[in-house]
């Protein structure tokens, strides 16, 4: 009964007045970011972060935290009216798209509205009962155990975002590099400043972030020129009892499923749904509707969605590694406020962490009601045209990178890495793996340093202690694992085509 | 040139290079006493490693073609570099306008009228900012 006990403590935190606005804001700014192109919920997080700066510690992670699973509401909504993908909704596109296209937009709107309740639900449950536990776990954990869990993290991350193991491991390298520049901590040295005094105290997180994320997504939307044209049909919201009874078990399923995919390394909203998705096409009851437009589809996905979304909070919480790159983020703001997540942070502040798994509660109820009596008024955002929008996005990213040291200069740095995002993302690399690596860059180095002094410099104990041994050993599987996998296929491709194609010599000289 | 795999990989061996090199300049010391050179040499040589084998495996893969537009990105950059020096050496408001302007660019279809509106919501809001949240934008 200890749960209940802090959980009561936590209302009472997160019911006061002050609270529960940010956390109306946290969930209202969530769900229009879930809904707009070209701001994601890490460029969202990164824009507020230096806004934060005045707010008490308390409120303001419970309001960035409503952005993050408020963005995961309303992402669904775009992708089940206009078949819109985000970064996280891909699966909503099939079912809940096919849905509209039969006239039955309303009871897909209601679906994964009350199925993302219930997945929420479910994973505060698992959370509650959780991350204390996990926490006192953390306390065995060694500098090698912490340097091995996170390359398995960065492993994780990088095929889960990438698909592709190297170019997500290079990010994570060339975000790790970037996170060294600035005043090396433990000799003081100066490090890549290249004698600029602006970079002795390192590269700006949200100037990485917002250059990568904010600016390389609006030019992308920018060359796109994509033309949206806004949902004017006619929304039913209310569905029969049949129909309510078979979002039941599809949520409940997708609710266990994403709140398990959510703790594990890299894993986090996308994996969780597409995983969702594919039990429900094995185990639910009306398995041969799936894909063709029913309540499963879109159910279990939303669910597990929302599931992962507030469980991917139990490794940051409870042993202080983020898992993705969002949290990473979470974790910024964290320690922007003076706090160290970890195992010390629930018990040496309760308040905050109790208070903020009750606002998660709450800002469930919020977005319920946001999503699902109030969605028709969120459609007519889609009328804002793009042209009105990109100039306003870049002011908030121009602001947003000055407030943090009130610097002009720092504007030139954002621009630099919109320029390094661009680059990438032409390039076809997420840029999710770098922004990881960039936060936790500085920990893995100086988790490795001590690791190394504690052992006298041999490689030794991170084979031989049970944590880090068996860490270790899951990526060097799954290395072989890729290497296998990338052998079998040139084999079988080389041996179906003899003559490589040549590339015609177009595009070459667009610059 | 012409090939994204290739230049994935060139891209990377060059970032590689940029900091092992520069590592090299700072003390490596040894494993057990790490110097701040160790770290980035390591992660960087990992990195050329890894710059490598992308340009070897492009070799075996089908060529895809980098497809870079710099027009959008050269204007959204402009914008944001003008905003920033005009902020300075006039004030945020001028910032804006300009920003606006120069950024309409790249839209579909250019409008004064409408940069004119968004101007004014944008200058409404920055008020907003500095007066509401405490922010200290150099707006005048």
């Amino acid at each position: 009964m200890d749960v209940l006990h802090n959980l009561a403590f936590g209302f009472e935190h997160a019911l006061t007045l002050q609270n529960l606005m940010f956390c109306a804001i946290g969930c209202t700014v969530g769900t229009l970011v879930g809904l707009l192109p070209g701001l994601g919920p890490l460029a969202t997080i990164s824009l507020l972060l230096p806004l934060t700066y005045s707010i008490p510690t308390g409120g303001a992670l419970i309001m960035l935290a409503g952005i993050y699973y408020g963005a995961q509401y309303g992402d669904s909504v775009s992708a089940i009216t206009m078949k819109i993908p985000h970064a996280s909704s891909i699966v909503a596109c099939i079912d809940g798209y096919q849905m509209t296209l039969k006239g039955k937009t309303g009871l897909a709107l209601f679906t994964a509205g009350v199925s993302s309740f219930i997945g929420g639900t479910v994973a505060i449950v698992v959370l509650s009962f959780l991350a204390p536990s996990l926490g006192e776990v953390a306390f065995l954990f060694g500098p090698a155990d912490y340097c091995a869990l996170m390359l398995v993290g960065f492993v994780c991350v990088s095929f889960v975002t990438t698909g592709s193991l190297l170019n997500g491991i290079a990010m994570c390298m060339v975000g790790v590099l970037l996170g060294t520049i600035g005043t090396d901590v433990t000799s003081g040295a100066q490090r890549f400043t290249m004698d600029m005094p602006f970079l002795a105290d390192g590269v700006g997180l949200v100037s990485v972030a917002l250059g990568c994320f904010g600016i390389a997504e609006i030019t992308k939307n920018l060359d796109n020129h994509e033309d949206r044209s806004p949902f004017n049909g006619k929304i039913h919201l209310i569905p029969t009892w049949a129909e309510f009874k078979r979002i039941i078990p599809s949520a409940l399923r997708g609710s266990a499923i994403g709140s398990f995919l959510g703790i594990l390394p890299g894993g986090g909203p996308v994996i969780a749904q597409f995983a969702a998705y594919a039990v429900d096409k094995k185990l639910s009851k009306y398995k041969h509707e799936i894909g063709t437009g029913a309540i499963e589809g879109v159910a279990g996905q939303a669910a597990a969605d929302e599931a992962a979304a507030r469980t991917s909070f139990i490794p940051l919480m409870s042993i202080g590694i983020p898992e993705n790159a969002v949290m990473a983020l979470m974790m910024a703001a964290f320690i922007i406020k003076g706090i160290q997540p970890g195992p010390n942070m629930i018990s040496g502040h309760p308040d905050l962490f109790w208070g903020l798994v009750a606002s998660m509660w709450i800002g469930n109820c919020f977005l319920l009601i946001l999503n699902v009596p109030l969605v028709r008024y969120w459609l007519s955002v889609f009328k804002i045209p793009y042209n009105v929008l990109f100039p306003a996005i870049l002011f908030f990213c121009c602001v947003g990178t000055y407030s943090v040291n009130n610097n002009l200069d720092d504007i030139f740095i954002t621009a630099t890495f919109g320029l390094m995002g661009y680059v990438f993302m032409r390039l076809e690399m997420d840029a999710a793996p770098l922004l990881l690596g960039f936060i936790l860059g500085p920990m893995l180095e100086e988790n490795f340093r001590r690791a190394m002094l504690l052992s006298r410099g041999s490689f030794i104990p991170f084979l031989t202690r049970p944590i880090s041994g068996t860490l270790i050993g899951l990526i060097g599987l799954f290395i072989a694992w890729q290497l296998i996998a990338f052998v079998l296929q040139t084999r079988k491709a080389s041996a179906s085509r003899r003559i490589p194609p040549i590339a015609p010599e177009v595009g070459v000289a667009k610059e | 040139m012409n090939d994204r795999n290739l230049v994935r990989g060139l891209v990377l061996i060059a970032i590689s290079l940029v900091f092992g090199l520069q590592s090299l300049r700072y003390s490596l010391g040894d494993f057990s006493h790490a110097g701040p050179g160790l770290f980035p040499f390591m992660v960087s040589s990992l990195l050329l490693l890894v710059g490598v084998t992308m340009v070897v495996r492009a070799q075996f893969v089908e060529r895809v073609h980098p497809d870079f537009k710099f027009r959008n990105i050269a204007i959204v950059l402009t914008s944001l570099c003008g905003f920033a020096l005009i902020s300075r050496f006039v004030n945020m408001i001028a910032g804006i306008v300009f920003m606006v302007f120069f950024a309409s660019w790249a839209a579909t279809s250019y409008s004064v009228v409408r940069n004119l509106k968004i101007c004014a919501g944008l200058i409404a809001i920055a008020f907003a900012f500095q007066k509401l949240l405490g922010l200290s934008l150099p707006l005048y």
